[in-house]
């Protein structure tokens, strides 16, 4: 059973269509989102997890309608946005107590290895943390649930190179056991050459393509020029299409 | 609900709506317009909304296993919390005043029946138009406010300037017989707070379900 099935999103704003995004995610798989900025990619993640009030579309997680069951879905993600911040002021510690009250699952001892393993002080404020422990912090919270759809948007954005292998072999770890999948959405499409299993694609709203990593990047070989052997990398396959030309 | 209330004051609270609800002792100083405490009570959640904005409280709360129905019942619980607190607060030094400054209120009314009667009339206009205002984007506390205190404001000033006509004299006053004459419009606020609350509930709720965030 498919942990997550997004079919027909479609949501109008003035000047921007998300225009009928449908795609599939397994269990134990990391699905990458791609796109340019203002693609889509958020508004597809925000859409889907009722956020942002949808046009039309259904979104089964856990086999469930979730717009018709979000608190029971809910228990069971964990979801990152990348550079947004939280409460700046207040201590991890307060957070964390206030955010376990909500959740059935909570796990006190997993939280607490996870704070270890992450290096993380229950005592520092938000504004001490640096962006990638911030998203550490939040996949700590996930984890500590025992969610199993973790939704991450731009997770890896405005990182250092180290910070952000580290966080890329952290996610790898996490979908190891097949228990756990994520949506994963970036612009930085290197990351996703080191941890995504499936590729959706959207450009200007829609769907290009959504296929297992192997199969989609099959699927854009023929935006090789003559004499090019090597197959396209998700970066390049993204820059030929979108690439314009200006008559000036 | 109970979880969603302890985030408010642990989290989405400003340390400002722990002072202004704190204010409600001013009725104990000798010479003061005790409508400003009312305008404390208003300001104190404004202060609080324009705060939750800044540190993404709606957003992080909206991914918690939580309908947006009840975000908006955690958020006007807050209000009544913070309101009914500021009103049992200054119950006391309400009596303390009349025991100990018996010749009255030279700035304003006294802290009496009618007072508070007229203060739940105050609150409960603020709080319908503020909550509803705000709750139509979710994001603009300072218009929403700036329309709730227009008539908070007018609310408070006609109460001060009701009590010196003279055939309402009675309003302005602590002594038994007056008080009990007093007593419908505490009842008749309390009444008009108790109706105007699930109302603001009602359409914020609805307004809030259409914001995108």
């Amino acid at each position: 059973m498919s942990v997550l099935v997004v079919r027909g999103l479609t949501k109008k704003y003035a000047g921007f269509l998300l225009d009928g995004v449908s795609f599939e995610l397994r269990p134990g798989r990391t699905m990458g989102l791609i796109g340019k900025n203002g693609a889509g990619k958020t508004t597809t993640l925000k859409s889907l997890l009722n956020l942002v009030k949808p046009d039309a579309g259904q979104v089964l997680m856990f086999g469930k309608d979730f717009y018709q069951n979000e608190q029971d879905c809910k228990q069971q993600i964990g979801v990152v946005f990348g550079g947004i911040d939280f409460y700046r002021h207040k201590r991890l510690s307060e957070i964390t107590n206030v955010t376990k009250r909500f959740y059935k699952e909570w796990d006190e001892q997993a939280y607490q290895r996870y704070m270890k393993q992450f290096s993380l002080v229950p005592n520092k404020r938000v504004n001490e943390l640096s962006s990638g422990m911030k998203v550490k912090y939040m996949v700590a919270l996930a984890l500590s649930h025992n969610a199993k759809l973790l939704i991450f948007d731009e997770p890896t954005s405005g990182l250092d190179p180290v910070a952000r292998d580290d966080l890329l072999v952290l996610f790898r770890q996490l979908v190891k056991g097949g228990e756990r999948s994520i949506l994963y959405s970036t612009h930085i499409t290197s990351d996703l050459e080191k941890c995504a299993d499936d590729i959706t694609y959207i450009k200007d709203g829609r769907v290009l393509a959504s296929a297992d990593k192997g199969e989609f990047v099959r699927a854009f070989q023929h935006l090789r020029s003559p004499g090019e052997a090597e197959d396209l990398s998700l970066e390049e396959i993204m820059i030929r299409t979108e690439r314009r030309t200006y008559d000036v | 609900m109970f979880s969603l209330l302890h985030k408010e004051l642990r989290l989405a609270a400003h340390p400002n709506l722990f002072i202004f609800t704190l204010l409600g002792a001013l009725v104990i100083v000798p010479a003061y317009p005790y409508g400003m405490v009312f305008l404390f009570g208003c300001l104190g959640p404004f202060v609080t909304f324009t705060y939750g904005r800044e540190t993404n409280d709606l957003y992080f709360t909206a991914l918690l296993p939580v309908s947006k129905a009840d975000v908006v019942k955690s958020k006007l619980l807050m209000v009544v919390l913070a309101q009914m607190a500021q009103v049992l607060i200054s119950i006391p030094f309400a009596f303390l005043r009349v025991g100990l400054l018996p010749e009255g209120n030279p700035a304003g009314i006294e802290a009496n029946l009618a007072y508070y009667g007229f203060g739940f009339m105050i609150y409960a206009v603020f709080n319908f138009i503020f909550l509803t205002e705000f709750f139509r984007t979710a994001y603009k506390p300072g218009i929403a406010f700036l329309w709730a205190m227009i008539p908070a404001v007018i609310g408070v000033l006609a109460m001060e300037v009701l009590i010196h006509v003279p055939s309402l004299a009675w309003l302005d006053s602590v002594a038994p017989q007056d008080l009990r004459r007093q007593l419908p419009i505490l009842l008749v606020g309390m009444l008009i707070y108790a109706a105007a609350m699930p109302a603001a509930y009602r359409v914020s709720a609805t307004r809030f379900e259409k914001v995108d965030l």
